[in-house]
């Protein structure tokens, strides 16, 4: 049997190829949204993940230290250190700020860890250049995304820091690229108030507010103890909130998948539909410009299969084309966005049977016109 | 005389609309065509030719009356058979004044198309097919697309179309309207050559009276009913 579809393509080829990868552009935007949804789950478990740590002690009553803003006193650490069944507890801080570079200002998130501590925050497989801290002040490791060079000098605060290291793929839960600077010099940026603000504070007889604050403290436990009863422990005997590995992933990611998925959920779905709209109408338009030929057809006598298979296997061609066109235009693209895009098989693999089944859908409309056709249009009526 | 009837059409009538635009066409017609027979159908424009034709053709819905198509009583104040596309398909050859091919099938597809959906294979559908365009000369253009032919090929095409599902009624409206003096004379011998050899019950509406003579007889709409005359009377018209 002469297969008209293949045949008709044919005959309108360029057409049909420039609007399927028109199509196939939509639906490519769709993989990019999943990509960056993807990417945002990834970036967010990135820095807990780095870091390691069992558990996260921050201050009483907070989501913290990502979540929601929490400060301990430093010294905490040393009172959690000895607390049955943990190991090491090391303070950490985290702050957002501005770093200077050749190409202005980059908003990054700065990790203040204790680069002489039993805690170290960098994951050293990241590092791709130098090394990391060693000194208790002015060296800095950067990730490569900001655009600094190992060796540059960098203005924070009222110092002057020292590349040592760069690293790749750091990323903050926001997606925010990561520098890690020593605890001291991290409370410092952080904590310290400007020497204006402590000479008045000073007048008025107000002592300097300690700067020996952290964020959160972070413990690792010994072998054998249940992670959940050291941090039981903790909660009732320091009145801190401590959350377990698992917890504090659960407060990054659980918000961001709800926002997120509803948010990037939103757009697919609404480019699915458009996408489904635009295949559907082109169908449309497709089936009136050959209405005189399927007249014919049925006048000679064809059977409404023949000519319905026509349109529905030219749709689901379009279809396929357009998922084609879209993963070449996606993979093509998606390095180029400055958050991170992850392409995953399974997602296209959905995205491919969403595609024929509104494929499907879209060839309803060609179909309804070819069973409403009448034969007797094909001679001039 | 043991001439097969290939068309009976008994007390048909045809009317359009309704109220205001009501128009009756074809008010008790009665005739018979025989196979082998090629018959022409004159008569004004608008006495209803080509919604006779139609009717016969399965294509137009008569009012009431009874139609049969060889052996098949297909009309009897309704379709006898839901699938009115089948009776066309495997009974009926149709030519028009435009050759109606599909645009974008060669001629030899569009020849093989109705047979191939009649279940013939493809290999036996296009040996046939190539024999008829050998028939109509246009053999070398089998792989062609219509775009490519003259418009006395594409016509000769669409002949070889109708042909190609052996019908046993060939329904032909105006088929040399837009051919020549020539081109019809040779159009018209083709159509006499197939009624002759294949014993096809072959109906021609024409409005050109030389093509009368080749004819075997004239039925003519006088009142709104089918008369048939012989074929010499018939050039008075
Ligand atoms: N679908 C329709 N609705 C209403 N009236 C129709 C319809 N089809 C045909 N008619 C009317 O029926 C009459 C016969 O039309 P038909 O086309 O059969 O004439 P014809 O003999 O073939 O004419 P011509 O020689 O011009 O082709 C005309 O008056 C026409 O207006
Ligand atoms: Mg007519």
């Amino acid at each position: 049997m002469i297969n008209l579809a293949k045949r008709e393509i044919e005959h309108t080829l360029g057409k049909f190829l420039v609007t399927s990868a028109g199509v196939g552009m939509l639906l490519g935007i769709v993989l990019i949204m999943i990509g960056v949804y993807r990417g945002m789950i990834i970036d967010a478990q990135v820095l807990i993940d780095d870091i390691g740590a069992d558990l996260w002690v921050v201050q009483e009553g907070t989501l913290g230290p990502f979540a929601e803003a929490s400060r301990v006193h430093e010294d905490l650490k040393n009172s959690i250190g000895i607390i049955e069944g943990v190991e090491k507890a090391e303070g950490i801080t985290f702050q957002n700020m501005q770093v200077p570079t050749q190409s202005g200002l980059v908003r990054v998130m700065a990790v203040g860890y204790d680069p002489l501590g039993d805690l170290p925050a960098i994951n050293e497989s990241r590092l791709r250049e130098g090394r990391t801290l060693k000194e208790e002040h002015y060296e800095m490791v950067a990730t490569d995304k900001i655009g600094l060079k190992l060796g540059e000098k960098v203005a924070l605060g009222r110092d002057i820091y020292t590349v040592v290291g760069i690293t790749h793929g750091s990323v903050s839960s926001g997606g925010d690229p990561l520098i890690y600077v020593s605890l001291k010099d991290a409370q410092e940026l952080q904590f310290l108030y400007s020497n204006a603000r402590i000479r008045n504070d000073r007048a008025r007889g107000i002592r300097g507010e300690s700067s020996h604050m952290v964020n959160a403290v972070i413990a690792k436990t010994k072998e054998g103890y249940d992670v959940k009863e050291v941090a039981n422990d903790i909660e009732r005997w320091k009145h801190k909130s401590v959350y377990t590995y698992a917890q504090e992933k659960e407060i990054l990611t659980k918000n961001l998948i709800e926002r997120a998925s509803k948010q990037i959920g939103m757009f697919t779905v609404i480019l699915v539909v458009v996408s489904t709209i635009i295949i559907a109408l082109i169908i449309y338009t497709m089936t009136l410009e050959k209405i005189k030929e399927i007249s014919i057809m049925k006048l000679i006598g064809l059977p409404d299969r023949v000519i319905v298979s026509m349109i529905v296997q030219e749709t689901l061609l379009m279809g396929i084309l357009a998922f084609i066109a879209a993963n070449m235009f996606a993979h093509a693209i998606y390095t180029k966005f400055p958050k991170r895009v992850v392409l995953e098989i399974p997602d296209a693999l959905i995205l491919f049977i969403v595609v024929l089944i509104a494929s499907i859908l879209a060839s309803f409309v060609g179909v309804k016109k070819v069973l409403a056709a009448d034969p007797r249009e094909a001679i001039g009526g | 005389m043991d001439r097969k009837i290939a068309i009976k059409v008994e007390n048909l009538y045809k009317s359009f609309g309704k109220g205001e635009s009501y128009i009756s066409v074809i008010e008790g017609a009665s005739f018979e065509v025989y196979k082998g027979e090629l018959v022409a159908l004159v008569a004004p424009s608008g006495a209803g030719k080509t919604t006779l034709l139609m009717m016969i053709g399965c294509v137009e819905d008569p009012t009431r009356g009874t139609i049969w198509l060889g052996d098949e009583k297909v009309y009897e104040n309704r379709w006898l058979t839901r699938e009115t596309r089948r009776i066309r398909r495997e009974k009926i050859g149709f030519i028009f004044q435009a050759h109606y091919l599909i645009p974008f099938l060669n001629i030899i597809e569009n020849v093989t198309l109705v047979p191939q959906v009649n279940g013939v294979p493809k290999e036996q559908s296009e040996k046939e097919a190539m024999e008829l365009l050998e028939y109509f000369d246009i053999a070398e253009k089998a792989h062609s697309m219509p775009s490519e032919l003259s418009g006395g090929q594409n016509q000769r095409a669409a002949i070889a179309r109708a042909l190609a599902n052996n019908p046993e009624i060939i329904l032909a409206d105006e088929p040399t309207a837009a051919l020549d003096l020539d081109r019809s004379f040779d159009v018209v011998k083709m159509l006499k050559k197939i009624a002759t050899d294949q014993d096809v019950a072959v109906i021609m509406v024409t409005h050109d009276e030389a093509m009368l003579p080749l004819c075997d007889r004239i039925l003519t709409i006088e009142n709104k009913k089918v008369v048939s005359k012989e074929s010499k009377e018939a050039k008075i018209l």
